[in-house]
């Protein structure tokens, strides 16, 4: 029984790890433009979808190509969704913008069924040997690979968003894009290259999970989405520390629930806890004021 | 007019109401991913009274509306303060949760010998109150035209009364709206019940359509797609988002233009479209210019 708590606590914290870096992409977006970007899976979807197909033209190709191609058309797709549906609405309607994103969503998912239309794709493997057996646990490499990425992550990018003048510009637009404007900040450029650094980091992501499952499927890309966004609203929405928390939070919670209720039920519980929290409202679910 | 045409406007007619329920949403400044929710109880509820319990439709449509006034009613009493994301991830759970109680819902009779009802992720099979009652396939698409045809006549009717322009006015700024001595909370309430009622509504038509529906059928890609139909064809009329609707099954599925290719085409179209015009095709100032052409 404690082993069983053990190993789902390890399964989670793993899981949490991927979530927690699809979390950070979103909530850096919608920090900056305060919008949610609905395309932010799909985008991920496509560089997983462009990486499966050239290794199968070229299946010698090593991980880290594979993971460097991911993050590439991640990126690419990202910038597109910037100009396509973001650029245009940073002064207007955030209704209009999510919905643009929405459209891009289909247009994204689309264009990666069309490059390869099989319902599962394989994709190469992250690590083919068995689990490591610790202390009666079955402690999987992908799974320290998720953690240490997830964690070298936070840690670049804290030291990339406190350190750098690059990363004051960024604080500054999130504080008041008003105000960074006046101060001479050109805060178009920020948001482009915000909402390309999250694309790259959900890439990784998007690679790291890929290659743990080695499959890809046309459900992946609403998969990220749903749960980008449920664990950045778990953290707070807007907080980059609370996302990672958020992620974590939500797959110790999946694990744990997955395992004494089954699949249907562990969804279930998650979206009710959501629902809760947003209508209990707390203060630090509130940092920002999302319009 | 063959069977596919048929079907397709009648599908075309089905979505209307979805349409519409997110477009009364967006009026009263509330952006809602929980819309599908109100047609699947729709569905359901108005699945199971005719096919279970053996109602005639329309008594079962008045009780389905009413179960989806009431469901959306719930969704909105703990959630009405909450604004922007917060709302609309908000109603995306309850979206979720209540897909999920479909999946979990097992529920069946007998009759004639079959098992009737709901039976979890096979879906809910058997809903032939169409079929047996005799009505002929074009009886029935005009029957649903009808309908949102009084729907949209009452909504026009609406937009030009004192309701609508209080609509808009507590979307715009519900604020300034409180200050003028409107109840906000409480309009917004009914029109989130009527909003709910009208999506569910669209639910019951669309079970007795297709005699079959599966929770699958009320996923979160329903809901966002009935918030693009509502957003595209344009916020200043409820014909809005009919167009919306038209202009992704009629045009994209309907010719078969862009066969395979349907959903790249869509997805670049709307977004460039809404760079062109964020608020829709039909958008206020496009609704009053016609208004002064044709009065």
């Amino acid at each position: 029984m404690l082993a069983d708590l053990l190993q789902n606590t390890l399964d989670g914290l793993a899981a949490g790890a991927s979530y927690a870096l699809v979390a950070l992409g979103f909530t850096l977006i919608f920090g900056v433009l305060r919008r949610a970007n609905l395309s932010f899976g799909a985008a991920i979807m496509l560089g997983c979808y462009a990486a499966a197909a050239v290794s199968q033209q070229r299946p010698g190709l090593g991980l880290v190509a594979l993971a460097a191609i991911t993050v590439l058309v991640s990126v690419l797709a990202g910038a597109y969704v910037e100009r396509l549906c973001f650029a245009p609405h940073r002064r207007g309607s955030a209704v209009a913008a999510m919905v643009a994103s929405f459209a891009l969503w289909m247009h994204l998912e689309e264009i990666a069924v069309l490059l390869l239309p099989r319902h599962v794709v394989g994709f190469p493997p992250l690590y083919e040997g068995e689990p490591i057996v610790l202390a009666g646990l079955a402690i999987r490499v992908e799974s320290l690979v998720a953690l240490g990425t997830a964690g070298a992550i936070c840690a670049l990018l804290a030291g990339l968003l406190y350190r750098t003048r690059f990363g004051i510009s960024v604080r500054a637009v999130i504080a008041s894009p008003l105000a960074a404007e006046i101060a001479g900040i050109r805060t178009g450029r920020i948001f482009f290259l915000v909402f390309a650094l999250a694309s790259a980091i959900g890439g990784l992501a998007g690679f790291l999970v890929a290659a743990t499952d080695a499959q890809i499927t046309p459900m992946m890309g609403m998969w990220f989405t749903l749960k980008g966004l449920i664990a950045m609203m778990l953290g707070g929405l807007g907080s980059l520390p609370g996302a990672v928390m958020g992620a974590l939070a939500l797959g110790l919670i999946e694990a744990h629930s997955q395992w004494f209720l089954g699949p249907q039920l562990r969804d279930f519980l998650v979206y009710l806890l959501l629902f809760l929290l947003l209508a209990a409202a707390p203060k630090w679910m509130r940092t920002h004021s999302a319009s | 007019m063959d069977a596919y045409a048929l079907g397709l406007l009648t599908n075309v007619g089905l979505l209307g109401f979805l349409a519409l329920s997110a477009y009364v949403m967006l009026l009263a400044g509330e952006m809602s991913f929980g819309q599908q929710a109100f047609f699947g109880v729709g569905a359901y509820a108005g699945g199971m009274l005719t096919a279970m319990a053996g109602w005639p439709l329309p008594l079962a449509a008045v009780a389905a509306m009413a179960a989806g006034a009431l469901a959306a009613l719930a969704v909105a009493l703990p959630t009405l303060r909450l604004r922007g994301l917060y709302f609309a991830m908000a109603t995306l759970a309850a979206a979720e949760m209540a897909r999920i109680g479909f999946e979990l819902l097992q529920w069946q009779v007998d009759r004639d010998g079959e098992p009737v009802g709901p039976d979890g992720t096979q879906g809910f099979r058997g809903i032939r109150w169409v079929f047996e009652s005799g009505l002929a396939p074009e009886a029935w698409t005009a029957l649903v035209w009808s309908l949102l045809a009084a729907v949209l006549a009452l909504a026009a009717l609406a937009e030009r009364s004192r309701l609508g322009a209080t609509l808009r006015a507590v979307g715009e700024d519900p604020g300034l709206a409180a200050v003028l001595g409107l109840d906000v909370d409480r309009f917004k309430l009914g029109v989130i019940a009527a909003a709910g009622a009208l999506a569910a509504l669209g639910g019951v038509l669309f079970a007795h359509h297709n005699t079959y529906i599966e929770p699958r059928n009320f996923d979160i890609m329903l809901g966002v797609h009935s918030l693009a139909y509502a957003l595209i064809g344009g916020l200043g009329t409820a014909f809005g988002p009919l167009i919306g609707v038209v202009l992704d099954v009629g045009l994209l599925e309907g010719t078969r233009v862009f066969h395979g290719y349907r959903m790249v085409a869509f997805g670049g179209l709307v977004a460039l479209l809404l760079v062109l015009r964020p608020r829709g095709l039909l958008d206020e100032t496009a609704v009053r210019w016609i208004g002064r052409r044709f009065s």
